[in-house]
Protein backbone atom coordinates (compact mmCIF):
# COMPACT_ATOMS: atom_id res chain seq x y z
CA UNK A 1 0.00 0.00 0.00
CA UNK A 2 2.80 2.30 0.99
CA UNK A 3 4.70 1.52 -2.86
CA UNK A 4 0.74 3.05 -4.20
CA UNK A 5 1.29 6.19 -2.08
CA UNK A 6 4.47 7.23 -2.58
CA UNK A 7 3.68 6.30 -6.37
CA UNK A 8 0.57 8.91 -6.64
CA UNK A 9 2.14 11.35 -4.51
CA UNK A 10 5.32 11.52 -7.20
CA UNK A 11 2.86 10.70 -10.37
CA UNK A 12 1.01 14.59 -8.83
CA UNK A 13 3.89 16.31 -8.81
CA UNK A 14 4.96 14.71 -12.87
CA UNK A 15 1.50 15.40 -14.20
CA UNK A 16 1.79 18.94 -12.44
CA UNK A 17 5.49 19.82 -14.06
CA UNK A 18 4.19 18.42 -16.84
CA UNK A 19 0.86 20.53 -17.54
CA UNK A 20 3.52 23.62 -16.64
CA UNK A 21 6.13 23.17 -18.72
CA UNK A 22 5.56 20.26 -20.76
CA UNK A 23 1.93 21.73 -22.36
CA UNK A 24 2.54 25.18 -21.50
CA UNK A 25 5.97 25.91 -23.54
CA UNK A 26 4.32 24.74 -26.73
CA UNK A 27 1.16 27.33 -25.78
CA UNK A 28 3.96 30.05 -24.81
CA UNK A 29 5.51 28.94 -28.73
CA UNK A 30 1.95 28.99 -29.92
CA UNK A 31 1.64 32.49 -28.83
CA UNK A 32 4.76 33.66 -29.98
CA UNK A 33 3.55 32.29 -33.91
CA UNK A 34 0.27 34.72 -33.52
CA UNK A 35 2.17 37.40 -32.16
CA UNK A 36 4.26 37.34 -35.13
CA UNK A 37 1.19 37.17 -37.59
CA UNK A 38 -0.65 39.83 -35.74
CA UNK A 39 -1.07 43.21 -37.54
CA UNK A 40 1.01 42.47 -40.31
CA UNK A 41 2.42 44.79 -42.47
CA UNK A 42 2.89 44.59 -46.37
CA UNK A 43 6.92 44.27 -46.60
CA UNK A 44 9.00 47.39 -47.49
CA UNK A 45 10.81 46.58 -50.82
CA UNK A 46 14.67 44.51 -49.66
CA UNK A 47 12.70 43.29 -46.68
CA UNK A 48 13.71 40.18 -45.04
CA UNK A 49 11.25 37.26 -44.12
CA UNK A 50 8.74 38.75 -46.28
CA UNK A 51 5.64 36.11 -46.60
CA UNK A 52 3.86 34.61 -49.58
CA UNK A 53 0.82 37.43 -49.44
CA UNK A 54 3.70 40.20 -49.11
CA UNK A 55 3.52 40.84 -45.09
CA UNK A 56 6.26 41.00 -43.04
CA UNK A 57 5.80 41.30 -38.66
CA UNK A 58 4.68 44.26 -37.23
CA UNK A 59 8.01 45.59 -34.83
CA UNK A 60 4.72 44.86 -32.11
CA UNK A 61 4.22 41.20 -33.39
CA UNK A 62 8.65 40.90 -33.15
CA UNK A 63 8.86 42.43 -29.79
CA UNK A 64 6.26 40.38 -28.56
CA UNK A 65 7.27 36.80 -30.62
CA UNK A 66 10.83 37.57 -29.25
CA UNK A 67 9.33 37.51 -25.22
CA UNK A 68 7.68 34.43 -26.25
CA UNK A 69 10.75 32.81 -27.95
CA UNK A 70 13.06 33.68 -25.17
CA UNK A 71 10.89 32.24 -22.61
CA UNK A 72 11.24 28.64 -24.79
CA UNK A 73 14.81 28.89 -24.98
CA UNK A 74 15.25 29.44 -21.26
CA UNK A 75 12.78 26.68 -20.64
CA UNK A 76 15.26 24.55 -22.90
CA UNK A 77 18.76 25.66 -21.24
CA UNK A 78 16.71 24.66 -17.58
CA UNK A 79 16.09 21.45 -19.05
CA UNK A 80 19.84 21.12 -20.25
CA UNK A 81 20.59 22.30 -16.22
CA UNK A 82 18.57 19.65 -15.22
CA UNK A 83 20.03 17.21 -17.25
CA UNK A 84 23.74 17.61 -16.01
CA UNK A 85 23.01 18.45 -12.68
CA UNK A 86 19.59 17.15 -11.88
CA UNK A 87 20.63 14.67 -8.80
CA UNK A 88 22.52 17.38 -7.21
CA UNK A 89 19.97 19.93 -7.29
CA UNK A 90 16.57 17.76 -6.48
CA UNK A 91 18.09 15.56 -4.31
CA UNK B 1 43.12 -15.69 -20.20
CA UNK B 2 41.44 -16.98 -17.26
CA UNK B 3 37.83 -17.97 -17.24
CA UNK B 4 37.06 -14.67 -15.48
CA UNK B 5 38.82 -13.02 -17.64
CA UNK B 6 37.17 -13.89 -20.84
CA UNK B 7 33.47 -14.24 -19.28
CA UNK B 8 34.25 -10.12 -18.42
CA UNK B 9 35.65 -9.76 -21.77
CA UNK B 10 32.19 -11.45 -23.43
CA UNK B 11 30.57 -9.32 -20.72
CA UNK B 12 32.07 -5.99 -21.50
CA UNK B 13 31.10 -6.96 -25.56
CA UNK B 14 27.33 -8.17 -24.79
CA UNK B 15 26.73 -4.97 -22.72
CA UNK B 16 27.88 -2.45 -25.50
CA UNK B 17 26.19 -4.46 -28.21
CA UNK B 18 23.02 -3.93 -25.89
CA UNK B 19 23.78 -0.45 -26.03
CA UNK B 20 23.78 -0.03 -29.52
CA UNK B 21 20.54 -1.74 -29.77
CA UNK B 22 19.31 0.82 -26.92
CA UNK B 23 20.30 3.14 -29.31
CA UNK B 24 18.68 2.56 -32.20
CA UNK B 25 15.42 0.87 -30.79
CA UNK B 26 14.86 4.48 -29.17
CA UNK B 27 15.93 7.24 -31.57
CA UNK B 28 12.61 7.34 -33.01
CA UNK B 29 11.32 8.30 -29.28
CA UNK B 30 13.22 11.92 -29.78
CA UNK B 31 13.01 12.07 -33.66
CA UNK B 32 10.19 10.24 -35.31
CA UNK B 33 7.55 13.14 -35.12
CA UNK B 34 10.33 15.34 -36.82
CA UNK B 35 11.14 12.85 -39.57
CA UNK B 36 7.15 12.25 -40.22
CA UNK B 37 6.29 16.32 -40.59
CA UNK B 38 9.43 16.77 -42.40
CA UNK B 39 11.01 19.21 -40.19
CA UNK B 40 14.38 17.12 -40.46
CA UNK B 41 15.12 15.27 -43.20
CA UNK B 42 15.56 11.66 -41.59
CA UNK B 43 19.58 11.36 -42.13
CA UNK B 44 19.89 14.66 -40.50
CA UNK B 45 17.62 13.77 -37.68
CA UNK B 46 19.82 10.42 -36.85
CA UNK B 47 22.78 12.17 -36.79
CA UNK B 48 21.56 14.64 -34.70
CA UNK B 49 19.98 12.77 -31.99
CA UNK B 50 23.47 10.35 -32.63
CA UNK B 51 25.17 13.70 -31.39
CA UNK B 52 23.10 14.25 -28.61
CA UNK B 53 23.18 11.30 -27.54
CA UNK B 54 26.95 10.98 -27.65
CA UNK B 55 27.14 14.45 -25.49
CA UNK B 56 24.45 13.32 -23.52
CA UNK B 57 26.21 10.11 -22.35
CA UNK B 58 29.30 12.13 -21.45
CA UNK B 59 27.31 14.37 -18.99
CA UNK B 60 26.13 12.09 -16.88
CA UNK B 61 28.15 12.61 -14.04
CA UNK B 62 26.24 10.18 -11.96
CA UNK B 63 27.07 6.49 -11.14
CA UNK B 64 24.03 4.31 -12.18
CA UNK B 65 25.13 1.41 -9.79
CA UNK B 66 22.54 0.94 -8.36
CA UNK B 67 19.68 0.52 -11.34
CA UNK B 68 19.93 -3.16 -11.25
CA UNK B 69 20.21 -3.27 -7.38
CA UNK B 70 16.21 -1.88 -7.27
CA UNK B 71 15.36 -5.05 -8.99
CA UNK B 72 17.46 -7.59 -7.83
CA UNK B 73 19.41 -9.11 -4.61
CA UNK B 74 23.36 -9.27 -6.40
CA UNK B 75 24.74 -6.21 -4.71
CA UNK B 76 24.85 -4.15 -1.32
CA UNK B 77 23.17 -1.22 -0.53
CA UNK B 78 26.21 0.76 -1.87
CA UNK B 79 26.00 -1.16 -5.24
CA UNK B 80 29.03 -3.32 -4.78
CA UNK B 81 28.39 -7.08 -5.94
CA UNK B 82 27.11 -9.49 -2.91
CA UNK B 83 30.74 -11.22 -1.63
CA UNK B 84 29.28 -14.73 -2.24
CA UNK B 85 28.52 -14.28 -5.44
CA UNK B 86 31.92 -12.56 -6.73
CA UNK B 87 33.03 -13.30 -9.78
CA UNK B 88 31.95 -15.70 -12.48
CA UNK B 89 28.53 -15.85 -10.83
CA UNK B 90 27.55 -12.58 -10.65
CA UNK B 91 29.37 -12.50 -14.39
CA UNK B 92 26.88 -15.16 -15.69
CA UNK B 93 23.70 -13.90 -14.35
CA UNK B 94 24.76 -9.80 -15.58
CA UNK B 95 25.59 -11.52 -19.13
CA UNK B 96 22.26 -13.81 -19.26
CA UNK B 97 19.93 -10.83 -18.45
CA UNK B 98 21.96 -8.43 -21.36
CA UNK B 99 21.15 -11.14 -23.93
CA UNK B 100 17.30 -11.20 -22.82
CA UNK B 101 17.49 -7.73 -23.03
CA UNK B 102 18.87 -7.55 -26.58
CA UNK B 103 17.14 -10.18 -28.04
CA UNK B 104 13.61 -8.74 -26.93
CA UNK B 105 14.78 -5.45 -28.20
CA UNK B 106 15.58 -6.88 -31.47
CA UNK B 107 12.43 -8.90 -31.60
CA UNK B 108 10.53 -5.91 -31.13
CA UNK B 109 12.32 -3.76 -33.50
CA UNK B 110 11.73 -6.27 -36.32
CA UNK B 111 7.86 -6.41 -35.72
CA UNK B 112 8.52 -2.15 -35.35
CA UNK B 113 6.91 -2.00 -32.03
CA UNK B 114 8.39 0.87 -29.15
CA UNK B 115 9.47 -1.28 -26.25
CA UNK B 116 11.23 0.08 -23.61
CA UNK B 117 14.92 -0.97 -23.60
CA UNK B 118 15.43 -0.20 -20.04
CA UNK B 119 12.47 -2.89 -19.73
CA UNK B 120 13.89 -5.30 -21.59
CA UNK B 121 16.92 -5.33 -19.86
CA UNK B 122 15.49 -5.51 -16.24
CA UNK B 123 13.31 -8.05 -17.68
CA UNK B 124 16.16 -10.40 -18.87
CA UNK B 125 18.39 -9.52 -15.21
CA UNK B 126 15.42 -10.29 -13.12
CA UNK B 127 15.01 -14.10 -15.12
CA UNK B 128 18.72 -14.55 -14.72
CA UNK B 129 18.51 -13.62 -11.24
CA UNK B 130 15.71 -16.11 -10.76
CA UNK B 131 17.14 -18.98 -12.83
CA UNK B 132 20.67 -18.43 -10.66
CA UNK B 133 19.58 -17.17 -6.89
CA UNK B 134 15.47 -18.69 -6.96
CA UNK B 135 12.87 -16.07 -6.63
CA UNK B 136 14.24 -14.79 -3.56
CA UNK B 137 16.77 -13.42 -6.19
CA UNK B 138 14.46 -10.47 -7.08
CA UNK B 139 13.35 -7.69 -5.31
CA UNK B 140 9.62 -7.28 -6.14
CA UNK B 141 8.51 -4.76 -4.07
CA UNK B 142 11.54 -2.58 -6.35
CA UNK B 143 9.71 -4.43 -9.36
CA UNK B 144 6.17 -3.38 -8.96
CA UNK B 145 7.34 0.33 -7.73
CA UNK B 146 10.01 1.13 -10.28
CA UNK B 147 8.78 -0.39 -13.23
CA UNK B 148 5.32 -1.96 -12.97
CA UNK B 149 3.20 1.11 -11.37
CA UNK B 150 5.36 3.81 -13.43
CA UNK B 151 4.68 1.46 -16.92
CA UNK B 152 1.02 1.96 -16.21
CA UNK B 153 1.39 5.63 -15.37
CA UNK B 154 3.94 6.61 -18.16
CA UNK B 155 1.28 6.56 -21.50
CA UNK B 156 -1.33 7.94 -19.25
CA UNK B 157 0.48 11.13 -18.02
CA UNK B 158 2.07 11.88 -21.38
CA UNK B 159 -1.01 11.57 -23.22
CA UNK B 160 -2.68 13.69 -20.71
CA UNK B 161 -0.03 16.36 -21.06
CA UNK B 162 0.71 16.20 -24.63
CA UNK B 163 -3.29 16.18 -25.47
CA UNK B 164 -4.04 18.92 -23.49
CA UNK B 165 -0.47 21.05 -25.27
CA UNK B 166 -2.04 20.22 -28.65
CA UNK B 167 -5.36 21.50 -28.20
CA UNK B 168 -4.11 24.53 -26.30
CA UNK B 169 -1.81 24.84 -29.23
CA UNK B 170 -4.31 25.19 -32.32
CA UNK B 171 -6.85 27.03 -30.11
CA UNK B 172 -4.14 29.99 -30.66
CA UNK B 173 -2.73 29.34 -33.92
CA UNK B 174 -5.77 28.58 -35.51
CA UNK B 175 -5.91 31.53 -37.29
CA UNK B 176 -2.41 31.76 -38.95
CA UNK B 177 -2.09 30.72 -42.26
CA UNK B 178 -0.46 26.67 -42.62
CA UNK B 179 2.46 27.30 -44.14
CA UNK B 180 3.84 29.86 -42.07
CA UNK B 181 2.15 28.15 -39.04
CA UNK B 182 4.16 24.83 -39.58
CA UNK B 183 7.05 26.57 -40.76
CA UNK B 184 7.67 28.05 -37.22
CA UNK B 185 6.92 24.93 -35.49
CA UNK B 186 9.09 22.96 -37.16
CA UNK B 187 11.82 24.86 -35.19
CA UNK B 188 10.14 23.88 -32.16
CA UNK B 189 9.88 20.53 -32.76
CA UNK B 190 13.44 20.51 -33.57
CA UNK B 191 14.81 22.34 -30.55
CA UNK B 192 12.24 19.82 -28.10
CA UNK B 193 13.17 16.58 -29.72
CA UNK B 194 16.84 17.38 -29.46
CA UNK B 195 16.14 17.94 -25.02
CA UNK B 196 14.26 14.57 -25.47
CA UNK B 197 17.87 13.00 -27.14
CA UNK B 198 20.11 14.60 -24.37
CA UNK B 199 18.02 13.54 -22.23
CA UNK B 200 17.90 9.81 -23.49
CA UNK B 201 21.94 9.84 -24.08
CA UNK B 202 22.30 10.68 -20.10
CA UNK B 203 19.64 8.27 -18.83
CA UNK B 204 20.12 5.30 -21.04
CA UNK B 205 24.21 5.14 -21.54
CA UNK B 206 24.36 5.17 -17.96
CA UNK B 207 22.34 1.95 -17.10
CA UNK B 208 24.99 -0.04 -19.28
CA UNK B 209 27.71 2.07 -17.48
CA UNK B 210 26.18 0.63 -14.55
CA UNK B 211 26.42 -2.27 -15.65
CA UNK B 212 29.95 -2.84 -17.27
CA UNK B 213 31.26 -0.95 -13.89
CA UNK B 214 29.66 -3.87 -11.80
CA UNK B 215 30.92 -6.52 -13.74
CA UNK B 216 34.25 -5.10 -13.28
CA UNK B 217 33.69 -4.75 -9.70
CA UNK B 218 32.73 -8.74 -9.80
CA UNK B 219 35.97 -9.30 -11.37
CA UNK B 220 37.97 -7.29 -9.35
CA UNK B 221 39.78 -5.14 -11.77
CA UNK B 222 38.09 -2.10 -10.35
CA UNK B 223 36.65 -1.37 -6.60
CA UNK B 224 35.36 2.14 -6.54
CA UNK B 225 31.30 2.38 -6.11
CA UNK B 226 31.11 6.05 -6.89
CA UNK B 227 33.01 6.09 -9.87
CA UNK B 228 33.78 4.77 -12.99
CA UNK B 229 36.91 4.00 -15.37
CA UNK B 230 37.31 6.33 -18.52
CA UNK B 231 37.19 3.98 -20.91
CA UNK B 232 33.69 2.66 -19.92
CA UNK B 233 31.64 5.90 -20.36
CA UNK B 234 33.58 6.62 -23.80
CA UNK B 235 32.87 3.09 -25.26
CA UNK B 236 29.04 3.72 -23.96
CA UNK B 237 28.46 6.81 -25.07
CA UNK B 238 30.29 5.97 -28.45
CA UNK B 239 27.86 2.76 -28.02
CA UNK B 240 24.34 4.50 -28.11
CA UNK B 241 25.23 7.17 -30.58
CA UNK B 242 26.62 4.53 -33.11
CA UNK B 243 22.97 2.72 -32.73
CA UNK B 244 21.12 6.24 -33.12
CA UNK B 245 22.33 7.22 -35.79
CA UNK B 246 22.30 3.48 -37.63
CA UNK B 247 18.35 4.70 -36.83
CA UNK B 248 15.62 2.09 -35.35
CA UNK B 249 13.83 2.97 -38.92
CA UNK B 250 11.20 0.18 -38.40
CA UNK B 251 10.23 1.87 -34.62
CA UNK B 252 10.30 5.29 -36.32
CA UNK B 253 7.84 4.53 -39.10
CA UNK B 254 5.72 3.20 -36.51
CA UNK B 255 5.80 6.24 -34.23
CA UNK B 256 5.55 8.83 -37.18
CA UNK B 257 3.56 7.29 -39.63
CA UNK B 258 1.62 4.55 -37.58
CA UNK B 259 -0.03 5.63 -34.47
CA UNK B 260 -1.39 9.56 -35.78
CA UNK B 261 -1.27 11.25 -38.44
CA UNK B 262 1.02 14.14 -37.12
CA UNK B 263 1.54 17.76 -38.36
CA UNK B 264 4.04 20.04 -36.74
CA UNK B 265 2.26 21.70 -34.31
CA UNK B 266 1.39 18.23 -32.67
CA UNK B 267 5.06 17.15 -32.90
CA UNK B 268 5.96 20.34 -30.78
CA UNK B 269 3.62 19.42 -28.04
CA UNK B 270 4.14 15.55 -27.67
CA UNK B 271 8.06 16.52 -27.94
CA UNK B 272 8.09 19.00 -25.10
CA UNK B 273 5.24 17.14 -23.03
CA UNK B 274 7.80 13.97 -23.57
CA UNK B 275 10.93 16.10 -22.46
CA UNK B 276 9.04 17.95 -19.21
CA UNK B 277 7.87 14.66 -18.13
CA UNK B 278 10.94 12.42 -18.59
CA UNK B 279 13.09 15.37 -16.94
CA UNK B 280 10.46 15.67 -13.81
CA UNK B 281 9.88 12.12 -13.17
CA UNK B 282 13.74 10.60 -13.50
CA UNK B 283 13.64 13.68 -10.39
CA UNK B 284 10.99 12.94 -8.16
CA UNK B 285 11.22 9.64 -7.39
CA UNK B 286 9.51 8.22 -10.51
CA UNK B 287 11.44 7.54 -13.11
CA UNK B 288 9.12 6.70 -16.27
CA UNK B 289 10.44 4.85 -19.85
CA UNK B 290 11.18 7.39 -22.17
CA UNK B 291 9.61 4.90 -24.88
CA UNK B 292 6.43 4.60 -23.15
CA UNK B 293 6.34 8.59 -22.68
CA UNK B 294 6.86 9.37 -26.11
CA UNK B 295 4.76 6.90 -27.35
CA UNK B 296 1.83 8.66 -24.76
CA UNK B 297 2.61 11.56 -25.97
CA UNK B 298 2.49 10.73 -29.96
CA UNK B 299 -1.27 9.21 -29.07
CA UNK B 300 -2.11 12.34 -26.79
CA UNK B 301 -1.07 14.67 -29.75
CA UNK B 302 -3.63 12.87 -31.96
CA UNK B 303 -6.71 12.97 -29.39
CA UNK B 304 -5.78 16.83 -28.70
CA UNK B 305 -6.15 17.59 -32.43
CA UNK B 306 -9.97 17.63 -33.95
CA UNK B 307 -10.47 15.76 -36.48
CA UNK B 308 -6.99 13.80 -36.07
CA UNK B 309 -7.28 10.26 -36.86
CA UNK B 310 -5.18 8.18 -34.36
CA UNK B 311 -4.86 4.66 -35.08
CA UNK B 312 -5.96 2.37 -31.95
CA UNK B 313 -5.08 -0.84 -33.34
CA UNK B 314 -1.18 0.23 -33.81
CA UNK B 315 -1.60 1.45 -29.76
CA UNK B 316 -2.90 -1.45 -29.07
CA UNK B 317 -0.24 -3.89 -30.44
CA UNK B 318 2.27 -1.49 -28.31
CA UNK B 319 0.73 -1.91 -25.42
CA UNK B 320 0.88 -6.13 -25.86
CA UNK B 321 4.37 -5.65 -26.50
CA UNK B 322 4.65 -3.68 -23.30
CA UNK B 323 3.11 -6.18 -21.09
CA UNK B 324 4.95 -8.88 -22.70
CA UNK B 325 8.41 -6.81 -22.13
CA UNK B 326 9.14 -8.35 -18.41
CA UNK B 327 8.13 -11.80 -18.79
CA UNK B 328 9.54 -12.69 -22.42
CA UNK B 329 13.19 -10.92 -21.74
CA UNK B 330 13.28 -12.68 -18.90
CA UNK B 331 12.46 -15.77 -19.69
CA UNK B 332 15.27 -15.39 -22.68
CA UNK B 333 17.39 -14.35 -19.86
CA UNK B 334 16.48 -17.47 -17.70
CA UNK B 335 17.10 -19.74 -20.19
CA UNK B 336 20.56 -18.33 -21.08
CA UNK B 337 21.37 -18.38 -17.25
CA UNK B 338 20.70 -22.39 -17.06
CA UNK B 339 22.46 -23.47 -20.36
CA UNK B 340 25.60 -21.14 -19.68
CA UNK B 341 25.46 -22.66 -15.76
CA UNK B 342 24.94 -26.07 -17.07
CA UNK B 343 27.70 -25.81 -20.03
CA UNK B 344 29.69 -24.46 -17.17
CA UNK B 345 32.46 -21.83 -17.69
CA UNK B 346 33.83 -19.99 -20.30
CA UNK B 347 32.44 -22.76 -22.52
CA UNK B 348 28.93 -21.78 -21.47
CA UNK B 349 29.02 -18.61 -22.02
CA UNK B 350 31.00 -18.85 -25.51
CA UNK B 351 28.03 -21.03 -26.35
CA UNK B 352 25.48 -18.44 -25.23
CA UNK B 353 27.06 -15.96 -27.00
CA UNK B 354 27.29 -17.67 -30.00
CA UNK B 355 24.00 -18.51 -30.15
CA UNK B 356 23.08 -14.65 -29.77
CA UNK B 357 25.17 -13.63 -32.43
CA UNK B 358 22.97 -16.32 -34.84
CA UNK B 359 19.71 -15.25 -33.68
CA UNK B 360 20.69 -11.46 -33.93
CA UNK B 361 22.12 -11.98 -37.52
CA UNK B 362 18.98 -14.18 -38.30
CA UNK B 363 16.45 -11.40 -37.15
CA UNK B 364 18.81 -9.03 -38.99
CA UNK B 365 18.62 -10.95 -42.40
CA UNK B 366 14.99 -11.61 -41.70
CA UNK B 367 14.39 -7.49 -41.57
CA UNK B 368 15.37 -7.57 -44.72
CA UNK B 369 11.96 -8.86 -46.05
CA UNK B 370 10.65 -5.85 -45.29
CA UNK B 371 13.47 -3.23 -45.28
CA UNK B 372 12.45 0.22 -44.03
CA UNK B 373 15.06 2.77 -44.48
CA UNK B 374 15.19 6.83 -45.04
CA UNK B 375 13.83 6.35 -48.13
CA UNK B 376 10.48 4.96 -47.22
CA UNK B 377 10.20 5.67 -43.70
CA UNK B 378 7.83 8.63 -44.76
CA UNK B 379 5.39 6.38 -46.77
CA UNK B 380 1.87 6.20 -46.62
CA UNK B 381 0.88 3.62 -43.57
CA UNK B 382 -1.04 0.99 -45.45
CA UNK B 383 -2.10 -0.26 -41.88
CA UNK B 384 0.86 -2.50 -41.42
CA UNK B 385 5.10 -1.64 -41.40
CA UNK B 386 5.95 -2.77 -44.54
CA UNK B 387 5.55 -0.50 -47.78
CA UNK B 388 3.97 -2.31 -50.46
CA UNK B 389 3.89 0.96 -53.18
CA UNK B 390 7.16 0.78 -55.68
CA UNK B 391 7.05 4.61 -55.44
CA UNK B 392 10.44 6.81 -56.58
CA UNK B 393 12.42 7.72 -53.60
CA UNK B 394 11.62 11.56 -54.74
CA UNK B 395 7.61 10.60 -54.29
CA UNK B 396 8.50 9.27 -51.08
CA UNK B 397 10.29 11.83 -49.45
CA UNK B 398 7.02 14.49 -50.96
CA UNK B 399 4.34 11.94 -49.34
CA UNK B 400 6.33 11.98 -46.11
CA UNK B 401 6.72 16.19 -45.66
CA UNK B 402 3.62 17.20 -47.99
CA UNK B 403 1.28 18.72 -44.88
CA UNK B 404 -2.18 17.52 -44.86
CA UNK B 405 -4.73 19.43 -42.85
Amino acid sequence: MDIFLKAFSALWQVLAVGLLLGAGIPAVFSLGMRSLDTGRVPAPAGAAHVSTDGTVASTGGKIGAGICFGLCVLAVLFGIVVIIFGKQLFS
Amino acid sequence: MTEALFILVVVVVTALAFDFTNGFHDTGNAMATSIATGALQPKNAVILSAVLNLVGAFLSIEVALTVSNKIISIQDSSGAPVESLMGVPILTIVFAGLVGGILWNLTTWLLGLPSSSSHALFGGLIGSAIAALGFGGVKWDGVISSILVPAFFAPLVAGLVAGIGTWLVYRIVTKIPEARRDAGFRWGQIGSASLVSLAHGTNDAQKTMGVITLSLIAYGSWTSTDSIPFWVKASCAVAIAAGTWLGGWRVIRTLGKGLVEIHSPQGMAAETASAAIILSSSHLGMALSTTQVATGSILGSGVGKRGAEVRWSVAGRMVVAWVTTLPAAGLVGAVCWFMADRIGGAAGVAIVFALLVAASTWMWMRSKKTAINPDNVNAEWEGHLAVTEQATPAERVSAGTAERN
